[in-house]
């Protein structure tokens, strides 16, 4: 087989022999052949020298502004992603846990009732009747006549957050970091809505957005008198990691006062617990309880679903 | 890659680093734009990002890439203009850093304009075969799987690439000597 391949069957191997790129089979056969015939060594040598050449034509280098254009790109493109991932259930899910790790058994149930919720915040709400028509004067936009484009947006902000819908409160909690995160009545209404939002999702969300804005005295107050206004145990959990992490031993009185709300859950309560040690005892933050002290607490998804679906 | 598709997106940073300068090879042998050749790249890192679950982690990243990169420079030719192989000579012997002598180097340079506007004459499907394996150093197996064809049509057409290669490059080079 090998001593019957024609130069015609050879020619088109040479470049994959030149190349190192032939199967051991097709190898040895263009070499036995080689070997025997001056027309395709002629050939090879040919070949050889145009791939060799061709070998030498550089390729220039890209210019300087080749760099910062993708890391620009990479940038918008991230910031896009986080917004999306915001607004679907799968990143919700993912934020609730990182704040709530339940047993693992438990997750699943967990995560189902989690899913409703975000259904519900998805569909549900937006079948409800406005009730706030367009007569009703909108939320502090009456009092100040808004001529900057900032203070449209932050009435627009307010109006917002007082929405009906619980996906538009979730839009606006979340607006509220890019709009005017500093703004006093801005903070005013997203405490009042931690406070009072009748969706435990809007509650966490507008947390969030509060917990990237502690430097603030007045944030800072109003989460530490938070703690014992929330019934979700979701939410009482998120506050109360959260001050470990800012080490505020002022929060330590509130949270002793927390341990004594009746029905609280058990999780919670261990979680206080150790909150209050931690803070007590000026340690290092701990911000989150190990996932395995929950596994001793198999009750929790019955204290957990009446709350989060409210 | 995969790390990519898990929505890990600054590890695109990381692929960037490693691809840009291939990628732009890639364009730059295949079109002769150096500035179209860089709006290439970065529309590939983009489609990257955008159709990251494109990538399922059988075959090879680069292959995928690649296939990103054909797609790329095939729309680009519908809507652009027609690929400008050429520089000027003393570019050429800039980027070459010249040869044992001015002359050799000069020399030099012109093989290598002759052969880089021949590449440009070539059609588009010999070009990219010669362009896969020749700069950007794919394997005929890679190369099969990328053009969706088997090995043996690979070698073939890259055997014909080159006889045309030479073709256009002594028609060139005859031009050239007369115009001297
Ligand atoms: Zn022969």
């Amino acid at each position: 087989m090998e001593a019957n391949r024609n130069c015609e069957s050879v020619q088109p191997e040479l470049l994959g022999w030149l190349a190192g790129d032939l199967s051991a089979a097709d190898q040895r056969a263009v070499e036995a052949h080689l070997a025997q015939c001056p027309a395709c060594q002629q050939e090879l040598t040919a070949v050889r020298q145009l791939w060799d050449a061709l070998g030498t034509v550089p390729t220039p280098e890209p210019s300087e502004q080749l760099r910062p254009r993708f890391y620009s790109m990479l940038a918008e493109f991230q910031a896009a992603e986080v917004q999306k991932h915001r607004w679907s259930v799968a990143g919700l899910l993912e934020r609730l846990r990182e704040w709530w790790q339940p047993a693992y058994a438990l997750r699943l149930a967990y995560s189902v009732a989690l899913l409703v919720v975000g259904l519900v915040v998805g569909y549900g709400l937006k079948g409800r009747p406005e009730t706030v028509g367009p007569d009703s004067p909108p939320l502090a936009a009456a009092s100040q006549p808004a001529s900057n484009p900032a203070a449209v947006q932050q009435v627009h902000l307010l109006e917002q957050l007082a929405n009906p819908s619980a996906v538009q409160r979730l839009k606006a909690v979340s607006n509220a970091e890019e709009v005017a995160p500093t703004n006093e009545r801005v903070l005013a209404a997203l405490l009042s809505t931690l406070n009072q939002d009748p969706n435990v999702n809007v509650r966490l969300a507008a947390l969030e957005v509060l917990s990237s804005l502690t430097e603030e005295p007045m944030v800072r107050q109003g989460l530490i008198k938070s703690l014992t206004q929330q019934d979700s145990p979701l939410v009482q959990s998120a506050l109360a990691d959260l001050m470990v992490q800012l080490q505020d031993r002022r929060s330590v009185r509130p949270l002793r006062k927390l341990l004594q709300q009746e029905n609280l859950n058990q999780q919670v309560k261990s979680k206080i617990e150790q909150s209050i040690e931690t803070l007590s005892n000026d340690q290092a933050p701990h911000p989150s309880t190990p996932p395995t002290s929950h596994e001793t607490h198999p009750d929790i998804r019955s204290d957990l679903a009446p709350t989060v679906a409210a | 890659m995969l790390q990519v598709k898990a929505g890990q997106v600054e590890k695109m940073a990381l692929l960037f680093e490693r691809y840009h300068r291939p990628l732009y090879g890639f364009f730059y042998h295949s079109n002769g734009h150096p500035a179209t050749s860089e709006d290439l790249v970065q529309n590939v890192f983009y489609r990257m990002l955008k159709y990251r679950h494109t990538f399922t982690g059988e075959g090879e990243f680069r292959t995928w890439m690649y296939h990103l990169a054909r797609n790329v420079l095939a729309d680009a030719a519908k809507k652009n203009k027609p690929s400008a192989h050429h520089q000027d000579i003393a570019d050429w012997a800039e980027k070459l850093a010249g040869g044992p002598t001015a002359d050799a180097g000069l020399q030099q340079a012109q093989d290598v304009e002759l052969l880089h506007q021949a590449l440009g004459q070539l059609s588009a499907e010999q070009r990219e075969v010669l362009v896969l394996s020749r700069f950007q150093e794919l394997k005929y197996e890679q190369i099969a799987q990328l053009l969706d064809t088997t090995v043996g049509a690979v070698k073939v057409r890259a055997h014909r690439a080159l006889g045309q290669l030479k073709n256009i490059y002594l028609k060139l080079e005859n031009g050239s000597k007369q115009e001297l």
